[in-house]
C-alpha cells in the first residue's frame, strides 16, 4: 500500500483546476486564458494518470487516454493562437473585454 | 514519513507554487514561466503515479512545445507593461463559485479509496502504452493524427496574412 | 286624414335634398319653405278633418321580443293636431322669414337643412303615438337645438351654449328615460293609450305613479327650461335669431309642455305630481319674470320670457288647467314667434344686441316697431289680444283649483312680463337717438305680420264670451282629465288687464319719457343679484362643473399615480430585467462562461445541499 492516497492527487489536481478555472474566468490576457485551460487540461490528466494507478480496475488504459488528451490538448493550444493571432491582426489587442463581438 | 511522502510533497508545493504564481505575477512572461513550474512538477506526480511516458511527453509537450508556442504567441502580439485589472464583482463572483465548487468537490473526494492499485504499470511502461495503442486504440490513434493535421493546416490557415489585408498593409 | 304621414315625410325631405343637393345653394331656401309650407298645409287638412272625422291611429309593427310587440305609428287627437299646425306654421314662417335674415351667411343651405330635420323631428315627436318612438324624436329634437344653437361653432359662446344646452336637457332626458323605463316595467308596453288604460284601472300603485309622473315632469323640465334647468335657454341666443323663434315658440321648448300635456292622465292621477308641476312652473315664472327686467340684452329678455310664459303654461297644467295650458301654448307659439321674428329683424338692422345701444328705432323700423309692439302687448296680457286670453284662462284656472298663493304669484309675473316687456320696447323702439338702420325684406316681414295678426286674434278660440271651442274640442278624449270649469270671478280679467297696463304705465314712467338711457354701471343689490340671474350658472359652475372637476381630478391623479404607477412598476420591472439581461449579453465569452460556471455550481449545491450527494 502506498503512502500517498488517491485522494492526495485528486485534490492537487482539484486545486489545479480551480486555479485555472480561476484564471481563465478572470484573465483579460487572451494568451493566460490559453494557458489557464492548458492548466485545466492538465489537472484532467492528472485526475487520468492517477485514477490509472488507483482507480476501479486500473490499467495502463488511463495513460493511454492522457496521451490522447495531450494530443488534443497541443492541437487546441495551435489552433487557439492561431485565432488569437488573426484577432489580433484585425482588432490589434488580446483583452478578452474587447472581444465581443458575440454580442452583435 | 516515507521518501514517497516527502517527494509528493515538494511536487505539490512546486506544482501549487506554480500555479499562484501565474494567477499573482504580472507580466506575461512570468505568468508563463510560472506555469513551466506546474508542468514540470505535474510531470513528477506522473513519475511518481509510474507513467514514465506519459511523464516524459508531459515535459516534452507542455514544458516544451504549448510553452514555447505561448511564448510565441506573446511575442507576436503587443502586451501593456501590467495586466488590465478585472473588476473586483467579478472576481468576487467566481471567486465564490470556485470556493463552493471546491469545497463541493473536496468533501467528495477527500476519502475516496477505490479498489487495489495497479502495480504493474512501470514494468515496459512504454511497450504496455505501444502495444495499446497500436491493439485496442488504433483507430482513435489515426484519427488524433488526423486532428492533429487538421490542427496545422487550421493553424496555418488562420494565422497567415490574408491577401487583401497584405495589400491594404502595403497601401499604408 | 290618410295623408298625415306627409306631415313629418315633407321637412325630412327637405333635410335629405338640401342635404345631398348643396350645389343648389342659393335654392336651399325656397326648397326648405316650399315643402314645410306643404307641410303646414297638410296639417290644416288635418286640423279640420279632424274636426268632421275624430281621432285617427295607424300603427305597424317594428319589431317584437318574444310576446311584447314594439309598434310604430301616427296617432292624431286634437292635442296633436293642434301642435301639429303651430309647428308647422311656425317652421314654415322661420323658413321664410330666413330666407332674407341668413340670406348672407355661408352656410345658408346647411342651416335650411337643420331647420328640415328639426321641423321633422318635432312633427315626429307631436306625432308618436308611443313612447318609444316619442323618446326617439325627443333626443333627435335634443340633436337639431344642439347643431342649431352651436351653428356659429366659430364663436366659442356658441359652442359652449350649444354644450349646454346639450348637456342640460340631457339631465332632464334621464328623468324621462327612466319614467319610460318604469312605465314598460309596470304596463309591458310603451303605447300611451295602454298605459292610461292600465294608470286609470288602478294598475299602477299610487305612490310609483306619482314617481313616474314627476320623472316625466323631469325630462320636460330639462327641454321646457324651468327652474332648475333653465339656464341653458338664455344661452341658447347664441344661435341664429330664427333659431330662437323656432326654439322658443313652437319646437323645443313645446316639447316639453307638450309632453306633459300627452301624459297628463299620469299626473292627472296624482295629486303631489300635480302639485310639483304647478309651483315649479310658478315658481320659474316669476323667477325669470324677474331677471328679465334686469337683462340688457334684448335676445336674452326675450328668452327669460319665454322661461317666464313656459312657467305659465307648466302652472296651467299642474292647476288641472289642461286647456288654459295648451291654449297659452299655442298663444304664445304666435306671438313668441312675433317678437324673436322681430328682434331678429331689429339685430338684422343694427347689429346690436344691447337695448341700452339702440333706441328711437321707430322711425327707422315702422313696420317692425309696430309688429314687437303687437306682440308686447299680447304678451303683456293687454285686454282683447290672445296673450290676454290665454293668460286670464291660467289665472283663472289658478284660483278656480284653489291654488291662490300661485294665483298671486301669477298676478305679479303678469304685471313684471308688461314692465319688462316694454322696458325692451321702449328702450328700443322709443327716444331720439338715430341709430343707422333699414327696414326687413318683405320675405322678412310677411312672416311677421302673419303672426301679428295671430297673436291678435289667436286667442277668440277659446273665451268665455263667444264660446270654448279650444276647451270643447280638447276634452274630447277618452281619457277623464280633470278639467276644470272655472267659475271665473268677474274681477279676475279686469285685475289681469289693470296690473298689465300698469306694468306698462311704471315701464312709461321709467323708460318711456326719456330721451335717451345710459345702461348704468352702478347697480344696487338686488338690481345686482337680478343681473346676475340670481347666480344659478354660478352655482352650478361651483357646484356642479367644479364639483365633478374636483372629481375628476381625484380619478385622473389615481389614474395617473396609481393605476399608470402600478403599470409603470411593472414596466419598470421588466425593462430593469431584460437591462440585466442585457449586461450578461456582453459579447465576452468569460461572462457567458462565468453565468454557466455559476449555474453548475448552483446545481451542485443543491445536490450537496438536498442530499443524495452522489
Amino acid at each position: 500500500m502506498s503512502s500517498v492516497p488517491l485522494s492526495a492527487y485528486l485534490v492537487t489536481a482539484l486545486l489545479l483546476f480551480c486555479m485555472g478555472l480561476y484564471g481563465a474566468l478572470t484573465k483579460r490576457n487572451a494568451v493566460i486564458v490559453l494557458i489557464s485551460i492548458e492548466l485545466m487540461l492538465n489537472a484532467v490528466n492528472l485526475n487520468l494518470v492517477a485514477f490509472a494507478k488507483y482507480g476501479v480496475g486500473a490499467s495502463i488504459r488511463g495513460q493511454v487516454f492522457s496521451l490522447f488528451t495531450i494530443t488534443v490538448a497541443a492541437a487546441e493550444a495551435a489552433v487557439g493562437l492561431a485565432i488569437l493571432i488573426a484577432l489580433y491582426r484585425n482588432r490589434a489587442t488580446v483583452n478578452v473585454d474587447e472581444m465581443n463581438t458575440l454580442k452583435k | 514519513m516515507t521518501g514517497e511522502l516527502l517527494v509528493f510533497i515538494v511536487l505539490f508545493l512546486i506544482t501549487i507554487t506554480g500555479g499562484l504564481l501565474m494567477l499573482n505575477l504580472t507580466k506575461v512572461i512570468h505568468m508563463m514561466m510560472a506555469l513551466v513550474l506546474t508542468f514540470l512538477g505535474i510531470a513528477g506526480f506522473y513519475i511518481m503515479l509510474s507513467a514514465e511516458f506519459v511523464a516524459v511527453v508531459q515535459i516534452l509537450i507542455y514544458s516544451g512545445a504549448i510553452t514555447i508556442i505561448m511564448l510565441f504567441g506573446i511575442m507576436l502580439t503587443k502586451h501593456t507593461e501590467a495586466e488590465p485589472k478585472t473588476g473586483w464583482a467579478k472576481k468576487g463572483v467566481v471567486f465564490t463559485g470556485i470556493v463552493l465548487f471546491f469545497l463541493i468537490m473536496f468533501k467528495g473526494i477527500r476519502t475516496i479509496s477505490l479498489g487495489p492499485q495497479a502495480d504493474d504499470l512501470h514494468v515496459n511502461n512504454t511497450e504496455q502504452i505501444g502495444i495499446m495503442l497500436y491493439t485496442d486504440y488504433v483507430i482513435p490513434f489515426e484519427l488524433v493524427s488526423v486532428v492533429l493535421l487538421v490542427a496545422l493546416v487550421g493553424a496555418v490557415v488562420l494565422a497567415k496574412k490574408d491577401e487583401k489585408d497584405e495589400k491594404e498593409g502595403e497601401q499604408s | 286624414m290618410d295623408y298625415v304621414f306627409l306631415i313629418p315625410i315633407l321637412p325630412l325631405l327637405s333635410f335629405l335634398i338640401i342635404l345631398f343637393t348643396k350645389p343648389i345653394y342659393k335654392k336651399a331656401g325656397l326648397v326648405g319653405t316650399t315643402l314645410t309650407g306643404a307641410a303646414f298645409l297638410c296639417s290644416l287638412v288635418v286640423l279640420f278633418s279632424h274636426f268632421a272625422q275624430g281621432n285617427y291611429l295607424v300603427e305597424a309593427n317594428w319589431f317584437s321580443i318574444d310576446t311584447v310587440m314594439i309598434s310604430v305609428g301616427l296617432e292624431v287627437n286634437p292635442l296633436n293636431a293642434l301642435m301639429l299646425v303651430i309647428v308647422t306654421l311656425v317652421s314654415f314662417l322661420v323658413h321664410m322669414y330666413s330666407m332674407g335674415y341668413m340670406a348672407n351667411d355661408e352656410r345658408y343651405a346647411t342651416f335650411f337643412s337643420y331647420l328640415g330635420l328639426f321641423t321633422f323631428s318635432m312633427t315626429g315627436l307631436v306625432l308618436s303615438p308611443n313612447l318609444l318612438q316619442l323618446y326617439m324624436f325627443w333626443e333627435l329634437v335634443g340633436v337639431c337645438s344642439f347643431l342649431l344653437v352651436g351653428f356659429y361653432f366659430y364663436k366659442p359662446e356658441a359652442r359652449a351654449a350649444a354644450k349646454k344646452a346639450f348637456i342640460m336637457t340631457r339631465i332632464g332626458d334621464v328623468g324621462l328615460l327612466v319614467a319610460i323605463f318604469l312605465l314598460f316595467w309596470q304596463t309591458g308596453s310603451f303605447e300611451l293609450d295602454v298605459i292610461f288604460q292600465a294608470a286609470q284601472a288602478g294598475d299602477i300603485a299610487p305612490s310609483l305613479l306619482t314617481l313616474i309622473a314627476i320623472l316625466i315632469f323631469v325630462g320636460a323640465v330639462g327641454k321646457s327650461g324651468q327652474f332648475p334647468l333653465h339656464t341653458w335657454l338664455p344661452d341658447a341666443m347664441e344661435g341664429p335669431t330664427p333659431v330662437s323663434a323656432l326654439i322658443h315658440a313652437a319646437t323645443m321648448v313645446a316639447a316639453g309642455v307638450y309632453l306633459v300635456a300627452v301624459t297628463y292622465p299620469l299626473f292627472s292621477a296624482s295629486e303631489v305630481a300635480m302639485t310639483t308641476v304647478a309651483v315649479t312652473g310658478g315658481f320659474t315664472a316669476i323667477f325669470a319674470a324677474t331677471i328679465a327686467l334686469a337683462e340688457t340684452d334684448m335676445k336674452r329678455i326675450l328668452a327669460y320670457s319665454t322661461i317666464s310664459q313656459l312657467g305659465y303654461m307648466m302652472l296651467a297644467l299642474g292647476a288641472a288647467g289642461y286647456t288654459a295650458g295648451v291654449f297659452h301654448l299655442t298663444t304664445h307659439a304666435f306671438f313668441k314667434a312675433l317678437l324673436f321674428l322681430a328682434a331678429g329683424s331689429v339685430i338684422h338692422a343694427v347689429h346690436e344686441q344691447n337695448i341700452f345701444k339702440m333706441g328711437g328705432l321707430s322711425k327707422k323700423l315702422p313696420k317692425t316697431a309696430a309688429l314687437f309692439l303687437i306682440g308686447s302687448l299680447s304678451i303683456s296680457g293687454f285686454p282683447l289680444l290672445a296673450g290676454f286670453f290665454s293668460k286670464d284662462e291660467i289665472l283663472a284656472t289658478t284660483y278656480g283649483d284653489g291654488r291662490y298663493v300661485l294665483f298671486v304669484i301669477g298676478l305679479l309675473t303678469a304685471f313684471l312680463t308688461a314692465l319688462y316687456m316694454f322696458r325692451l320696447y321702449f328702450l328700443v323702439f322709443l327716444g331720439n337717438r338715430s341709430t343707422e338702420a333699414r327696414e326687413a325684406p318683405s320675405v322678412m316681414l310677411i312672416p311677421m305680420m302673419v303672426l301679428g295678426v295671430l297673436a291678435v286674434v289667436g286667442g277668440y278660440i277659446q273665451t268665455n264670451w263667444f264660446g270654448t271651442f279650444l276647451g270643447d274640442w280638447l276634452e274630447t278624449t277618452p281619457y277623464t282629465i280633470a278639467f276644470v270649469h272655472p267659475e271665473a270671478p268677474f274681477w279676475i280679467p279686469l285685475v289681469a288687464s289693470l296690473l298689465a297696463i300698469g306694468g306698462i304705465a311704471v315701464a312709461w314712467l321709467v323708460y318711456g319719457r326719456k330721451t335717451s338711457i345710459e345702461e348704468s354701471n352702478e347697480r344696487n343689490g338686488l338690481h345686482t343679484l337680478l343681473y346676475r340671474k340670481y347666480y344659478v350658472d354660478e352655482l352650478y359652475q361651483g357646484l356642479f362643473v367644479r364639483g365633478s372637476r374636483v372629481v375628476a381630478y381625484f380619478w385622473m391623479y389615481v389614474d395617473r399615480f396609481i393605476i399608470e404607477g402600478g403599470a409603470a412598476a411593472v414596466t419598470y420591472a421588466v425593462k430593469r430585467f431584460g437591462q440585466a439581461g442585457v449586461k450578461l449579453q456582453s459579447g465576452q465569452v468569460q461572462t457567458y462562461s462565468t453565468v454557466a460556471f455559476s449555474g453548475l455550481v448552483v446545481v451542485l449545491l443543491l445536490i450537496a445541499v438536498l442530499g443524495g450527494y452522489f
